[in-house]
């Protein structure tokens, strides 16, 4: 090896060295303090009404569970297509020094939602408030209180038995939206037969949904948005789970909107 | 100091370290595993005192628990608890079955400086700091598993193929053999190696070779189980790594469930949890073995390392080869490249001060990392990876599986009632059991199979089992944690209570 060659590997070696600790020793100064956290929750508290929700960013930002108690947390993965169902006004309580950081901004804004109002920060926290300009809920036709992890994120929707179907009542409104998954790890079984729903609405078929086995994260939550034919205001929804392997769990979510 | 006293000063310092550090080291899943099978061991070796030929008749009792790793580590666990803690009564239990690890760890640190001492003296004691200074590598030097021993003895069968009389050798592998299967993979290195040196060392190394056959009479004197049956059992234990499970594993935002694996990806995942000066320095060291190589300038011992480095990596890039547990399946890769690794380190900075400097820039970071992880080394990451948010936000698992659970323990002692069941998630019976025989959890604390039959959750996170955490919400009817272990604000274990009781938010 060259001296020269030598000197400047003994000096990039110096230079990664020194810039490796400077990152560890600043990491922390990136991240909030508890602090921050309760002074965020104690903003959250004075502005957030019913209808309101929290998306922490990244996802993994779940320590603000531990302070935030004005408003759900939701920890969807996908800002740009997750349905924030009932959600008018969303804040975004995010740690934007982090490494690898990407702001939700884009998928926020390419889905239609607009910013209310100016940042704010707490330390190493930043909140935003976005107006989802959402179509607005018509009905919540599964009206679940529990929740299930399908691919990874935790939804609002209701455990049926595949074989099974549920019945609900509710106003028709333009759109019917149905949500569909297998529950946790078995979404994954290899060799499994789809699971299909087939919907019909006051009795006509209205549609069908087929959830396959998940072979990739991130494809295991599957969608039905379809318009729905004029008629009765209010309409008697059926939807039926059928599948030839029944020992799955089964979660559905489905409601109506209007405009 | 003589070159031998420097090797032994650093091993015993090594094996020190480790003994004063694991106190908060909790257990990962097989440690609780191997914990029952070291007091199996013991109760066996109680018996062997009182009345051996019922002990020698009853070996299949005693050591069938966890058939699938031979005896040796598991027969100085079990000992060492027997004469220390048992007999003793001087050192508290898991100090005592993790003793014999720490023993293995200090062997290791031993030998590498040895190959390092080859090259310099700075060298020989840059080598096992190269090794040790990282979260990762620290953390599993504390365990009472396998994992350190086998990647002690593949550098000690290295060292001993070198250097060592063809008895010295067989016994050697014989332990390797005796730790892990891991081992079986040495022979062949070995012999390739021998086909590679130049003519004379080639027939005396050709000479030595032999001398392995003899390995085996380490490996059935110190595993019972095959004194009864052998070829059942062995037959048994070969199958069991042939036909592994594989367990969900998450990378780059994917839980890789069952092959093909990534070819790169245990290269990648060294390069994102080591220290990055450090991965830079081992990646180099790889490079210049390789260069070496193929320039036919690798002496006999640069030659082996390569080769046992290679060897304990290759497995891995086949993409069929389980690949849960983070680094600490290949850990001999780390190990044989630090030597060359160290050696590069004093070729870039020749004069004292300058190698101050060099060793400063790499070892630091390290050292920051063990100062800011431990003792919940698995969830370790370095500067390349963005530490521990930046993995987080990269999609990479976050720990394996239930140690970081000691963080939530003194809360859960505080907070309890009398007789409160805790649903454990990742810590296995075998692990919650050890926590209460060590005292670190308190003894009515009991153990619930599932969130719905339980007051008290402690959620280890994992990506797949995320269903674990609404399946709780439900249960409780709050989705507000009580407490929890985040390092770097990333979610490790949350703990949850049900409102109302003691602790609840």
């Amino acid at each position: 090896m060259s001296p020269h060659l030598s000197r400047s590997l003994f000096v990039a070696l110096l230079a990664l060295g020194a810039g490796s600790l400077l990152f560890d020793l600043t990491l922390p100064l990136r991240l909030p303090s508890d602090a921050d956290w309760a002074e965020a929750a104690g903003a959250l508290r004075a502005s957030a009404r019913p209808g309101d929700a929290v998306q922490i960013w990244p996802v993994w930002a779940e320590r603000s569970r531990l302070f935030v108690d004005a408003a759900p947390v939701l920890a969807e993965e996908d800002p740009a297509r997750a349905d924030y169902l009932g959600v008018a006004r969303l804040w975004v309580l995010s740690l934007p020094r982090t490494p690898f950081f990407a702001s939700p901004e884009g998928p926020l804004r390419a889905r239609g939602a607009v910013p209310l109002g100016a940042e704010q920060r707490f330390g190493a926290l930043s909140l935003q408030a976005w107006d989802l300009r959402a179509p607005p809920l018509a009905a919540d036709l599964t009206r679940s209180l529990e929740e299930h992890e399908v691919d990874y994120v935790a939804r609002r929707c209701v455990r049926i038995p595949i074989g099974g179907r549920l019945e609900a009542r509710g106003a028709a409104g333009t759109s019917l939206h149905v949500r569909a998954g297998v529950i946790g790890e078995r979404a994954y079984d290899a060799n499994r037969p789809p699971v299909v729903v087939q919907i019909f609405a006051d009795g006509a078929p209205a549609g069908s949904l087929e959830v396959p086995r998940t072979v990739r994260d991130g494809t295991g939550w599957r969608r039905l948005d379809v318009p729905l034919p004029p008629g009765a205001a209010e309409r008697d929804f059926v939807f039926a789970i059928s599948s030839a392997d029944r020992g799955r769990p089964f979660c559905l979510q489905a409601w109506t909107t209007a405009g | 100091m003589s070159d031998k006293g420097l090797a032994r000063t650093l091993g015993l310092a090594t094996a020190a370290i480790l003994a004063l550090t694991q106190a908060p080291v909790g257990f990962v899943r097989d440690e609780g595993y191997y914990f029952t099978a070291a007091q199996n061991v013991e109760a066996w070796l109680r018996l062997l005192l009182q009345s051996p030929l019922q002990a020698i008749a009853q070996t299949e009792r005693y050591w069938s628990y966890n058939f699938e790793h031979p005896g040796l580590t598991k027969l100085l666990f079990g000992a060492s608890h027997l004469v220390f803690t048992t007999w003793l009564g001087v050192l508290p239990d898991s100090l005592a079955w993790r003793l014999p690890a720490f023993a293995f760890a200090g062997l290791l640190s031993y030998w590498l400086c040895l190959l390092g001492l080859a090259r310099s003296r700075a060298a020989g004691v840059l080598a096992p700091l190269l090794f040790w200074c990282a979260a990762r590598t620290f953390f599993h030097g504390h365990l009472a598993c396998f994992d350190i021993p086998i990647c002690a003895m593949w550098a000690g069968v290295g060292v001993a193929w070198l250097r060592a009389p063809g008895p010295r050798l067989s016994a050697a592998y014989g332990v390797a053999l005796a730790v892990k299967h891991n081992a079986w993979f040495l022979p062949p290195v070995l012999a390739v190696h021998a086909l590679l040196l130049p003519r004379e060392q080639r027939i005396a190394a050709l000479r030595k070779l032999p001398w392995l056959l003899l390995s085996p009479l380490v490996l059935f004197a110190t595993w019972p189980l095959l004194w009864h049956d052998p070829l059942r059992h062995l037959r048994d234990w070969v199958a069991f790594h042939l036909h592994h499970v594989h367990y969900a594993w998450w990378y780059f935002g994917q839980v890789l469930r069952g092959p093909p694996f990534p070819v790169e990806y245990p290269l990648v995942l060294d390069a994102l949890v080591l220290p990055l000066p450090a991965a830079t320095l081992l990646m180099a060291a790889g490079v210049s073995l390789l260069w070496g190589f193929l320039r036919r300038r690798l002496d006999a011992q640069r030659l082996l390392e390569l080769g046992l480095a290679g060897a304990a990596l290759l497995p891995f890039l086949l993409t069929t080869t389980p690949i849960f547990g983070g680094i600490k399946h290949w850990l001999g890769f780390i190990a044989l490249l630090a030597p060359e690794a160290a050696a590069l380190l004093t070729r870039l900075a020749p004069e004292r001060r300058q190698l101050a400097a060099a060793a400063a820039a790499t070892l630091l970071p390290g050292l920051w990392q063990i100062a800011r992880v431990h003792p919940y080394g698995t969830s370790a990451f370095g500067e390349l990876a963005g530490g521990i948010p930046g993995a987080a936000t990269l999609g990479m698992q976050r720990q394996y599986w239930s140690n970081n659970v000691t963080a939530v323990l003194p809360w859960l002692n505080r907070h309890c009632p009398p007789g409160a069941r805790v649903y454990f998630h990742e810590v296995n019976a075998e692990s919650y059991r050890a926590y209460v025989r060590t005292g670190q959890l308190r003894a009515d604390i009991r153990y619930a199979p599932d969130p719905e039959q339980s007051d008290y959750a402690a959620l280890q996170w994992h990506r797949e089992f995320r269903d674990r955490e609404p399946e709780t919400w439900n249960a409780y009817g709050t989705r507000r944690p009580a407490t929890g272990l985040y390092l770097d604000e990333v979610p490790q274990v949350v703990v949850y209570a049900r409102p109302g009781l003691p602790g609840a938010p």
